[in-house]
Formats: C-alpha cells, structure tokens, sequence
C-alpha cells in the first residue's frame, strides 16, 4: 500500500516525533509507515485521516487495485 | 494544531557523545564477553551460550538506555523503559544460576530467579499493553517465527534422539538455544519494520 504521509507532514512542516505524538504512536511507526514497511490498522488510518483532514482513500492507495 | 518539535535540532556534540556512549558500551560487552569465554575454555557449551545469551540481552538493554536518554519518547507511555526492563532482567536470569551459587545457596538463588520471572513477566505484560500497534505486531510476529524455528527443530532433535543419533541436550542447553532463536526472531521482525 502506498501513501503520502511523508508529503503531508512535510506541507505541515511537522517532525516523525510531531506526527507520533498526534497520533498516539511511536515515532519508529511513523517511520514505517511512511517507508512502507507497516500498513496502519483502520482505527489508525481513521485517526491520520482525521489529523491530517483528509479522506483516508486520499491519503492512502492500493497499489494492486 | 501540532507545533514543530526541537527534537530535530539537537546539538551535535549530544549527538557525537551519544555515539561514542554507545560504541563504549558495545565494545565493553563484546571485551568482557570474550573474556569470560577465554577463561572458561573448559566450561560446557550450554554455558558459554547462556553466557553469550545474556551478554547479548545486557548489551541491549545498555543500548536502549541510552538512546532512550538521548532521544527520549513518552509514546507509548513507559514502552522504552519497560523494554529495557525486560532485557535487563532476561539477561540477569540467564546469569544468576551459573555465578549466584558462588555467593548464596541453591534453593535461595532459585527462589530468586522465580521472583525476577514473576517480575519480568508483569512487565513484558505491561510492556504488551502499553505497546502501540506496530510493537505489537513486531512481539506478535517475533512469538510465531520462534515458536515455527524452535518446534520444527525440537522434532528433528527428538527423532533424532529417540533414534540413538544423538546424546541428550540439558534444560540450560535447550533454554539458551531457545533465548538465542528468540533473540534472532525480534531482530528479524524488527528489521522488517525498519526498527533495528
């Protein structure tokens, strides 16, 4: 699955630590998903979505669909 | 609305003392490790694992430390000082039954070391629930690599042993070669994660 939150948090001008705080993670798990190395749950997709004040399909895309 | 943190903008000479802290802790254990093997040239292998098991398990709790000190993170709440905890302690209960008997007796250094596992076990369960998802699934998917290695191997060891192929492994042996399985498992789990 691919995403742009590294994009997003950039726009923001905000910090992994920033990020993580927000939403209740560890900072290495920020790091992973904005590397693709961990697909978020749906309860964490809903909560990015909601930080960022984005729909979650604009946020996040399938790449095999 | 978020504020940018400082946490980017640490001096670097925090950054190079951090460095160094961490390499002279790497280093002391893999000296005083090569040091107690040298000396116990004659010592069961099972040992020298347990011992190389705990090293290992004291060295990363000496990493996480720290890192956590340099770089400290409250989310999840109390994770980096529970994991620390529970490799400190891992490493100490593989050490007191080969050196606690030179200092107190059997049934006291056992009773010890069922008091440090009651204690470590509340804190990796602590450490389960204070746990983000991500950590989560990292422990999740460390338990199933080691129990897939650790099964598949303890078959072939006992076929072979109920065949007359090979001698019996002790319980010391067997708990340091599950430690040193365990211990690759969450390395590799947490690789795949970017973590280690």
């Amino acid at each position: 699955m691919n995403n742009r939150l590294k994009v997003l948090r950039a726009e923001r001008n905000w910090s992994q630590a920033d990020l993580a705080a927000a939403l209740g993670v560890s900072r290495q798990t920020v790091n992973a998903l904005e590397t693709g190395r961990y697909d978020p749950s749906l309860p964490l997709a809903f909560r990015i979505a909601r930080v960022f004040g984005h729909p979650i399909e604009s946020i996040f895309s399938d790449t095999g669909a | 609305m978020l504020s940018r943190s400082q946490s980017s903008t640490r001096p670097l000479v925090v950054k190079i003392i951090g460095g160094f802290a961490l390499a002279a802790v790497g280093a002391l254990m893999g000296y005083g490790l090569a040091n107690a093997l040298q000396g116990n040239r004659d010592a069961p292998w099972a040992d020298s694992l347990a011992l190389a098991m705990a090293v290992a398990l004291l060295t990363i709790a000496g990493l996480s430390a720290i890192t956590l000190a340099l770089r400290p993170s409250n989310i999840p709440r109390g994770c980096g000082v529970l994991q620390i905890i529970v490799f400190l302690l891992a490493g100490v209960l593989l050490l007191a039954p080969m050196y606690a008997p030179a200092f107190a007796a059997p049934d006291i250094v056992f009773g010890g070391v069922v008091l440090i596992l009651a204690v470590q076990t509340v804190a990796n369960v602590m450490l389960w629930r204070a746990a983000d998802e991500m950590l989560r699934q990292v422990i999740s998917e460390t338990g199933a690599m080691a129990f897939w290695a650790l099964q598949t191997a303890l078959f072939l060891y006992a076929a072979a042993e109920r065949l007359g192929l090979i001698d019996t492994i002790s319980g010391w042996g067997l708990i340091g070669i599950v430690m040193a399985v365990y211990l690759i498992a969450s390395i590799v789990a947490a690789a795949r994660r970017g973590i280690a």
